[in-house]
């Protein structure tokens, strides 16, 4: 809850996670022959900061997400899964402001034995076509 | 040369599901046999463990036949750092049982070519075939041992394709 209350003291926005649906085991659905159904799941208050610039040409700018655990958590439970981890095993990419990011690795702070942050390391997504 | 590429895919998924069942992973929400396609898939940003994942890194193609042949390098990639029960002491035993599970994944060394766009799939004229498998050299990283294994894929073009 104190982390909450600072996400939001410091200027909290929202993320969009885009989840996959479950979709039947298809030879269709392994060979990228079916386009897989989205949905998205609202995660509030996040913050989100750029990391020391180590870029290099062909590279795309990587962030910090800092998230909400009691949301995530939230989410999770909405969305009958037993943990976090399996909500971010499921999820595609992070959308913040329109524009859409690949999750590079996933970190918790916890303390007394409860997490309540989950740091998400992320890389910002190439355009798709459309 | 998409055709050779599904259907190879397929073949060994449908082997693998037959030669250890119980490798699987949970992926988008189903759980399926141990191998996936790369470029099918969400971008990973580390393999998952104990999973075949297979890559298309070249493709070459001989025009002076009657019917062009096509030569798809694939690559399979695998790792592991055993298992939990076991402190991850055997992860050289599970890399050495995923290396004879490709092996067997990949007798016979052929298989029919399918449409796979047509539900159902529709079987085609040829074969896809290929070669022996070329073992790399295993690549440790901490408790991770990696391998990967080059295959050429070899089909004929079909009208249509």
């Amino acid at each position: 809850m104190l982390a909450d209350a600072l996400l939001r003291s410091a200027g909290g926005a929202t993320a969009l996670l885009r989840v996959t649906g479950t979709n039947a085991d298809t030879n269709m659905s392994e060979l990228g022959l079916v386009a897989t159904t989205f949905a998205e799941v609202a995660i509030s208050p996040v913050l989100m900061r750029k990391l020391r610039p180590s870029w290099k040409e062909g590279d795309e700018s990587k962030w910090e997400l800092l998230m909400s655990a009691t949301s995530i958590e939230q989410q999770a439970n909405s969305l009958d899964l037993p943990s976090a981890q399996a909500l971010f095993a499921m999820t595609l990419a992070v959308t913040m402001a329109g524009q859409d990011y690949l999750i590079e690795s996933i970190a918790a702070n916890e303390a007394f034995g409860q997490v309540y942050l989950y740091r998400l390391l992320l890389r910002e997504a190439r355009q798709q076509s459309l | 040369m998409q055709n050779a590429k599904d259907s190879f895919y397929v073949a060994l998924r449908t082997r693998l599901a037959t030669i250890n069942p119980e490798r699987t992973i949970l992926l988008r929400g189903t759980l399926r046999p141990g191998i996936l396609v790369e470029e099918a898939e969400a971008p990973f940003s580390q393999f998952p463990n104990d999973v075949f994942v297979l890559r298309w890194p070249g493709t070459a193609v001989d025009t002076d036949l009657a019917s062009t042949m096509v030569a798809e390098q694939c690559e399979v990639i695998y790792q592991t750092c055993g298992t939990q029960s076991f402190g991850g002491l055997d992860r050289g035993r599970a890399l050495s049982e995923m290396d004879e599970e490709l092996l067997a994944m990949l007798q016979p060394f052929y298989t029919q070519k399918l449409n796979y766009t047509a539900t159902p799939p529709a079987a085609m004229m040829t074969h896809v075939f290929w070669d022996d498998p070329i073992f790399a050299p295993v690549v440790t990283q901490r408790d991770r041992l990696s391998r990967s294994v080059m295959v050429l894929v070899y089909s004929y073009e079909e009208q249509g394709e």
